[in-house]
């Protein structure tokens, strides 16, 4: 299992990524896309946890962790802010002119586009998001 | 992140590098503002070296595109990666952006 | 457009206990937590056997108190432990002689409004070394932890001798026996984290290095190490204002520490409160704020 514990901070996110690549590059033969698509909804979930998950109070950590399997990547993000559910909000207005366009919303809709499965437990030790990405096309 | 900004004759490019993240969007978007503020609106947005952009990024980039048809310009992207040409498209950008594949063609794009 | 999409959430709400721990009760659900107050609540013997889970029988071993018994090589009884009924808090103190300033083992934990459990102060000395305490606080034990006004004489004695301020000192691996000890007893009580407020940077580093991480302040502790480098602002501020703001402060633990308690972060309009550290038991976050540092 890969972990890695970074604060609540916009300045994490970066890290983040970087440790996903890592960890895939350690593990090898995921595809770049894969890759992508985790770095992904790992910044758009952290940043939700960034964003809204301290309200002013001290930001505290975040952990990430990524297990792999022959068919599957697990990633596991750990925090303890307040809960915020990733309930399947309506999809943003795809279809719209540009002036209807809706600049927010897509953090989560993208999370919903790339990744497979997607769990959410909120309880007294914390709030635990896992996602669940195929990466092995049978 | 950095951005350059390089003066053309029917529009002007702005090359970034980097990642256009949460962290760091707010720096683009307060850039592209003053660059249309400037009466820059005919803009090449050249994403070539941009390796990463999240939701926060794609808000930066509708902003500028906003502000710059509303005052009679354009904004085009040129160059984009495959990561990030994926969130154009899952946001479904790509109906109302024009991507090209180089800066060259973009401006050929504005001069045509 | 979308993908098919399994989506499954779950919530391990924790259902409302009774105040009552009855065989009935503890027949349902082996997995449901048990607070404190409901061992506070049983009676004397019960609740003995229960918290003898508590102090490691190795570190009794050490001052040769029997691990059942709590009774020295003398006959006097050297462990202590106030768990109140209707209270969920409990206080356990050991002692190597009998006498209050041999004390080495001090730890105070509550249920917290959550329903999980804090450490509330955890204080283990090494009573080879001489007392540096503030003094008797006024309930009859020293305290390190400033909160009653500060001792700076004897503060600055116990920097001086290489002392971090606040009395978690990590003798012969005592610490970690003891958290050891302490989660496999939450376990028992069904609890999975527990919680822990630093009242010193040096503690809040010693509890990273155990395999904490922060359910608040890891961005404060971010920033404390960004602003203790050359340059910055509180590297700045160590200034020999005091004897606490050494110049060289800046690079250990201790020092650090001493500068924190002192007052320093001022310097970057912040206060060393608000922090709370969370281990989820049998993980270790990796946490390191500071990293490579010399104690």
């Amino acid at each position: 299992m890969y972990q890695i514990t970074r604060s609540a901070a916009l300045r994490s996110l970066p890290e983040f990524r970087k440790y996903i690549n890592l960890a895939c590059s350690q593990r090898g033969c995921i595809a770049k896309q894969v890759i992508g698509d985790l770095q992904l909804a790992v910044d758009e979930a952290c940043t939700n946890i960034i964003t809204h998950g301290y309200n002013g109070m001290n930001p505290g950590s975040i952990i990430l962790s990524l297990e792999f399997t022959d068919d599957w990547i697990e990633v596991t993000i750990t925090d303890f802010g307040l809960a915020f559910e990733p309930s399947p909000a309506p999809a943003p207005n795809l279809e719209a002119g540009l002036e209807d366009r809706p600049t927010g919303g897509f953090g989560i809709f993208f999370i919903y586009q790339t990744m497979d499965q997607i769990d959410y437990t909120s309880n007294l030790y914390g709030n635990r998001l896992t996602f669940i990405k195929k990466w092995n096309p049978h | 992140m950095d951005i350059n900004f390089i003066e053309k004759q029917y529009a002007d490019i702005v090359q970034v590098s980097g990642s256009v993240d949460a962290l760091t969007a707010s720096v683009l978007s307060d850039y592209l503002s003053l660059k249309i503020n400037q009466d820059h609106t005919n803009l090449v947005l050249d994403l070539s070296e941009v390796e990463f952009m999240s939701s926060a990024g794609l808000r930066s980039v509708l902003a500028a595109l906003k502000e710059c048809r509303n005052k009679g310009g354009d904004l085009l992207i040129a160059g984009a990666q495959p990561g990030v040409e994926k969130v154009l498209k899952m946001s479904g950008f790509t109906s109302i952006l024009k991507i090209f594949p180089d800066s060259e063609n973009a401006l050929a794009s504005f001069s045509a | 457009m979308f993908k098919q999409l399994q989506i499954r959430k779950s919530s391990d709400r924790i259902e409302p206990v009774p105040v009552q721990l009855t065989s009935g009760w503890l027949e349902k659900n082996s997995q449901a937590p048990i607070l404190l107050s409901q061992i506070n609540n049983l009676p004397e013997n019960i609740k003995k056997r229960v918290y003898r889970n508590l102090i490691p029988s190795e570190l009794l071993a050490r001052f040769q108190i029997d691990p059942v018994s709590w009774k020295g090589t003398g006959g006097d009884l050297q462990v202590q432990i106030e768990a109140q009924a209707d209270s969920g808090l409990v206080r356990i103190k050991a002692y190597s002689y009998g006498a209050q300033q041999d004390e080495f083992f001090f730890m105070e934990f509550s249920d917290n409004a959550l329903g999980s459990i804090d450490i509330k102060e955890l204080q283990l000395s090494d009573p080879e070394s001489p007392p540096f305490g503030n003094g008797v606080h006024q309930e009859g034990y020293p305290t390190f932890s400033g909160s009653t006004g500060r001792n700076l004489e004897r503060e600055q004695r116990a920097m001086e001798a290489g002392l971090p301020p606040g009395q978690i000192w990590d003798w012969l691996g005592a610490l970690k026996i003891t958290l050891n000890q302490f989660e496999a007893f939450l376990a028992s009580l069904g609890q999975r984290a527990y919680f822990f407020e630093p009242h010193f940077y040096s503690a809040a580093w010693i509890f990273e290095k155990r395999g904490f991480a922060y359910a608040q302040g890891h961005k404060l502790m971010d920033d404390i190490h960004a602003e203790f480098q050359p340059g910055g602002r509180l590297y700045r501020a160590l200034d020999s204002s005091s004897p606490f703001r050494q110049p060289d402060g800046w690079c250990t633990v201790r020092g650090r520490a001493w500068a924190i308690h002192d007052g320093i972060l001022e310097a970057i309009e912040a206060k060393w409160e608000g922090l709370r550290m969370v281990k989820l038991l049998g993980r270790k976050a990796g946490v390191e704020t500071f990293p490579d540092a010399e104690f």
